[in-house]
């Protein structure tokens, strides 16, 4: 039997959203049975990076959680979907750079889990340099 | 066994060694004895001491008893600490259809004290021979006290183990609740729970992180919109400078004291002398520094700024009244807008925050002018945050900030500096100025 797997992929391959545009994206596992999924995570969300701490806010989150959901094969591609918020815009600051990204996480009941997670960009706010100064 | 378990964290660039479950386990286990702790000792209190001094003043039945002896009771206690004593009485009353006789008895409690003139006090209020009203345990005719009452004590020291429970209890019930969680779910977890009772829409904010500026808007102007409050930095800034001033002269003028003294009984100590001097050098630049800034404080009057509309949006114009009292012959006077990044960061047990300027431009200047006395320089320019520049973010971590800035010169005096924060809002569509 081939390694789990997790695909995720959004609808937008320029994946440049607007503030209040709608994402829309879908995500499946492969080389796994249903039985062996505890629960699977899809957020949508920014951190921080750079010099100081990781700040995080998660926009957008639900838990799949085949014990309590209807039987749910997660082997079918399965539809994930919010409007987006209008700040934080993504950043590529100095030392301050927002970063938005859409974050599958599989979890098996033997413990492991499997992450998947693709960036893409709110906004289109230059990096400072450009700025005139 | 690296692999499974990492016992500490570090930080490696943008990621984070260790184990989530062992640093939860550890957490969870530090509440856990601290939830523990409270927990015995409140029962103890409960059961020892509240419980027997509630059934004595709700229980006990009231009998009238001989007083036949009385002494100020000691305990011993351990080498090096203070004897603990207590009152102690012997009676004869009548409980249950028979005479009995009950010796050591005074509240229910039993406890010592350290203060024996206290417990002498209660001692004499009492005499040998006098009948008094005492009350026994109808369960235990021979328990028998003298004293009934509520000790205040008592009810305000069970706050002490309460605050462990509450403390140990809650962070523990945290720790369960957030077993194992994702970082996102605790994240969600986390915002369900973090209510603020302050402001009501927090939960449909248009603009998530971006600060509100309520402060910005909540004084009008007089000329213009709004009246934007001046940044309290400055106010701090004379006040740590005082605060070192004082403090370091006064240290310096100790040692100063006693090399005087010594040279003046005709035993210098010249090496100390020496020593001394730098420091002495650097309490002077501190009186100088110090100086400058109540110069600019009282010497520089108020910085006005009013501006047109308030948030800001990139790409959009908006005017700014600038009004500076004071006699004051100007070098310059100047205006800028500025952003500026601010990113906060452990290392090691230190909090540290650096502040890096992205962005600065000169929205006004004027040389070489005077303000006379009583008659307000003033004078109008525009701001325009540049089209797709980073609106104002807000978080526990990092921040990005933008303001206003009033730079001044005065002939013969300190520059100045005042900063005026300002909030920029994303611009959505419609918004931009093409």
């Amino acid at each position: 039997m081939m390694d789990p797997r997790l695909s995720l992929m959004l609808d937008e391959p320029q994946r440049t959203f607007r503030p209040g545009e709608l994402l829309a994206g879908q995500f499946f596992l492969e080389g796994v049975r249903p039985e062996e999924i505890r629960a699977v995570e899809v957020s949508v969300l920014w951190h921080t990076e750079g010099k100081g701490d990781e700040d995080m806010a998660v926009h957008f989150f639900e838990r799949i959680d085949p014990d309590l959901d209807d039987v749910v094969d997660l082997r079918q591609p399965r539809r994930l979907s919010t409007v987006l918020p209008n700040s934080p815009l993504s950043y590529h600051g100095q030392i301050v750079k927002i970063r938005w990204c859409v974050r599958v996480r599989a979890f098996f009941w033997h413990g492991k889990e499997l992450a998947a997670e693709v960036p893409f960009q709110l906004g289109a706010v230059p990096r400072p340099q450009e700025a005139p100064v | 066994m690296s692999r499974l378990f990492r016992l500490y964290e570090k930080k490696r660039g943008g990621r984070r060694t260790g184990s989530k479950t062992v640093g939860s386990f550890g957490e969870a286990l530090f509440f856990g004895i601290f939830f523990v702790v409270g927990c015995g000792t409140m029962a103890y209190m409960l059961v020892a001491l509240a419980w027997p001094e509630w059934r004595a003043n709700r229980q006990f039945e009231e009998t009238t008893c001989v007083l036949v002896g009385k002494r100020v009771g000691s305990k011993e206690t351990a080498e090096g600490e203070p004897v603990q004593f207590r009152p102690e009485f012997a009676l004869k009353y009548e409980a249950a259809g028979r005479a009995r006789e009950a010796d050591g008895v005074y509240d229910v409690t039993n406890l010592y004290s350290s203060d024996e003139a206290g417990v002498k006090s209660v001692i004499e209020q009492f005499e040998v021979g006098k009948k008094y009203p005492c009350w026994y345990d109808p369960l235990d005719p021979q328990r028998v006290v003298l004293v009934r009452g509520y000790s205040l004590w008592l009810y305000v020291s069970l706050l002490i183990p309460l605050s462990f429970i509450v403390i140990g209890g809650g962070r523990m019930i945290y720790e369960l609740a957030h077993w194992n969680a994702s970082e996102e779910r605790r994240s969600v977890l986390d915002s369900a729970a973090a209510v603020d009772w302050f402001e009501a829409e927090a939960g449909e904010r248009h603009f998530p992180n971006v600060p509100d500026g309520s402060n910005q808007t909540n004084s009008p102007g007089t000329k213009l919109a709004y009246r934007l409050p001046i940044s309290a930095t400055f106010g701090w800034t004379l006040f740590a400078a005082m605060a070192a001033c004082i403090l370091w002269n006064a240290l310096v003028a100790g040692f100063v004291v006693m090399v005087v003294r010594d040279i003046a009984l005709g035993e210098p100590d010249w090496v100390m002398a020496l020593t001394l001097l730098p420091f002495a050098a650097g309490g002077v630049w501190l009186i100088v520094y110090f100086s400058r800034q109540i110069l600019v404080a009282t010497g520089v009057g108020p910085t006005r700024l009013e501006i047109s509309d308030h948030p800001l949006v990139p790409g959009m114009p908006y005017e700014v009244f600038l009004s500076q009292a004071g006699r004051l012959n100007m070098r310059s006077l100047e205006v800028w807008l500025a952003c500026d990044e601010r990113a906060t960061y452990h290392q090691g047990t230190d909090t540290r925050t650096e502040i890096r300027r992205v962005y600065e431009y000169r929205c006004f200047v004027r040389e070489d002018f005077e303000i006379p006395q009583g008659l307000p320089f003033e004078s109008r320019c525009q701001v325009q945050v540049p089209e797709g520049a980073m609106h104002s973010f807000l978080a526990i971590y990092n921040e990005v900030s933008w303001k206003l800035i009033v730079r001044g010169h005065v002939k013969g005096r300190p520059k100045f500096e005042r900063e005026f924060q300002i909030v920029v809002h994303p611009a959505l569509a419609g918004q931009l100025v093409s």
